[in-house]
């Protein structure tokens, strides 16, 4: 709970916090970071996001959670454009929504799907080095450090193809690579998906830091609610295409009754 | 005996040109998952580029890049305008549309500078002037022109930041999207670089089998063997397929008393049924790239 206070300081408006408040935003001026409004999005006849209301400020850390089918991963989908979608999706007062996903990329969203992050024939190496495709040459070896720095484990395996490492190792590089094009909002969809515990404690340090240090906002679907209460600054939980509950992470702790009846059992 | 040396060097260009057209065809397959029937007529059409550029007075050595230039944007083009309106269709839509395409292409051709058989020049020079030294020595210019090609394709792939793009964009598409690569242009940039590399095979064997609208048709028969022979997607076997087709076809017409030049076309066929009955998982283990 402590990036929760410490990011609280930083804005003394507490503008990022406000998840309830449609008048949350990036600053005291200007548009919000992001402003969902109205957002239906389905795959053919099959309706999946009916009506989303959201805003997130810049700097934030907020946890999708929800049951099976609630429609999580296609709240990202719609986000980063491998969906089409009705309603508004503004980024910094910029819509998004109806432009394709290597324009939204290009505008700093940077989405990494459910088991599906990296190039399997290409080298760990190439990995990274494709995730920063749009930056200046310059940066890239110093963005590959600060990446390797992040997920050490990586560095023994710069060589190898993507496709022989491990679930866990791969779901770093998919991260890794994420990072590499310097996003301004990350999309995760399940990052704990298979992995071990360890694995899963170490990747959301890093997603904490990244958050906390460079100030990326961070959306991410998890269905580990314990988890991503404890990390998170914010939660939503999704149901049936909707938010069902916003809140901050701490009043929506896994031990409520409201909680538990929308996030099933504790882990 | 150097009868025969001279054989395998002449089979051996030959093959070179099929090896090049087969690249064309593995590009194309890797980048949008096609088998282009019209890539041979693509590639008489350069040769018309190149053709209609040397009548102009334009040495051959700077009819070439300016060919190979106009080759890519072409390729690029008929990916925009045609290939992008069915991506994503049928199987058995691509193969009409790039069999409409052939002859689409090989009419228009027809139309345009009529089925006669013109002379093509050979652009090296007859260093020793006699005979048979002159052929081999055109043989050996071909070979180390397709050795050049391929020699830039392979840094192009594995040294260059466009060519890491392409092997994303060929390992993932949707993940490449995402990762803010414009896949659409990528993809038309391949069909570009086959349309070029068809062109440098077109050129080349333009010398010896005569300009004319269906002078690749049998050249296309060979590459497609070769490329079948590397699975659509090995270039390194694919080029051995083509260079071995070329020497085999040439020996086979030359010794083999029954098949002679008339029966020559039917060496890649035997070729294709034979790797289509082999035991299906040896098609399928083939390396990744």
């Amino acid at each position: 709970m402590s990036a929760v206070r410490r990011r609280s300081a930083a804005f003394p408006d507490g503008g990022p916090q406000g998840g309830n408040d449609p008048s949350a935003g990036g600053g005291p001026a200007g548009p919000p970071f992001l402003r969902v409004s109205g957002l239906r999005a389905g795959y053919g006849p099959a309706r999946v996001l009916n009506g989303i209301e959201l805003v997130v400020g810049e700097g934030e850390m907020v946890a999708v959670l929800g049951p099976n089918g609630a429609g999580k991963t296609t709240l990202l989908r719609a986000l980063s454009g491998m969906v089409r979608g009705r309603g508004s999706v503004r980024l910094r007062g910029t819509e998004i929504l109806g432009k394709a996903p290597e324009e939204v990329a290009r505008l700093g969203v940077t989405h990494v799907p459910e088991g599906r992050g990296t190039f399997a024939p290409l080298t760990v190496e190439e990995n990274l080095r494709i995730g920063a495709h749009l930056r200046r040459r310059s940066h890239v070896a110093e963005d590959m450090r600060r990446v390797l720095a992040y997920f050490p484990l990586l560095q023994a395996h710069l060589r190898q193809p993507a496709g022989s490492l491990s679930g866990g190792e791969q779901q770093m590089l998919a991260v890794g690579r994420a990072l590499m094009a310097q996003p301004r909002l990350l999309l995760l969809d399940e990052p704990s998906r298979g992995l071990a515990p360890v694995t899963t404690r170490r990747l959301f340090d890093v997603l904490r830091a990244v958050n906390l240090h460079d100030g990326v906002t961070v959306i991410v679907v998890e269905q580990n609610a314990q988890l991503a209460l404890e990390f998170a600054s914010r939660a939503l939980v999704m149901e049936t295409g909707r938010l069902a509950l916003a809140g901050e992470a701490g009043r929506l702790g896994p031990g409520r009754r409201v909680a538990s009846a929308y996030l099933g059992p504790r882990r | 005996m150097s009868d025969l040396l001279l054989q395998v060097v002449q089979g051996l260009s030959l093959g070179a040109v099929y090896a090049g057209l087969a690249l064309a065809l593995v590009l194309v397959h890797r980048f949008t998952g096609i088998v282009n029937f019209a890539q041979g007529e693509l590639a008489m059409l350069s040769t018309y580029v190149a053709w209609q550029l040397l009548d102009a007075g334009m040495p051959f050595w700077a009819a070439l890049p300016v060919t190979l230039a106009v080759s890519v944007a072409g390729g690029m083009l008929v990916e925009r305008l045609v290939i992008r309106r069915v991506e994503g269709g049928g199987e058995l839509t691509l193969v009409a549309v790039t069999v409409g395409l052939l002859i689409f292409v090989n009419a228009a051709a027809g139309l345009v500078w009529s089925f006669a058989v013109r002379s093509f020049p050979n652009p090296f020079p007859a260093a020793l002037g006699f005979g048979s030294a002159q052929s081999g020595f055109s043989a050996l210019g071909v070979l180390g022109v397709v050795a050049v090609v391929m020699l830039a394709l392979y840094v192009l792939f594995r040294h260059t930041g466009a060519g890491l793009i392409m092997r994303a964009v060929v390992a993932d598409p949707v993940s490449a999207r995402l990762a803010g690569i414009r896949v659409g242009r990528v993809l038309g940039l391949g069909w570009g670089l086959a349309a070029g590399v068809g062109a440098v095979a077109g050129v080349l064997v333009a010398p010896l089998l005569f300009l004319e609208p269906n002078m690749m048709g049998g050249v296309l028969v060979y590459a497609l063997a070769a490329a079948v022979l590397g699975a659509f997607r090995d270039p390194v076997v694919t080029v051995a397929a083509g260079l071995g087709l070329g020497v085999a076809e040439t020996l086979a017409g030359t010794y083999v008393g029954f098949v002679g030049a008339d029966l020559k076309v039917a060496v890649p066929l035997l070729v294709i049924v034979a790797v289509l009955l082999l035991p299906r998982r040896a098609a399928e283990t083939a390396p990744e790239r």
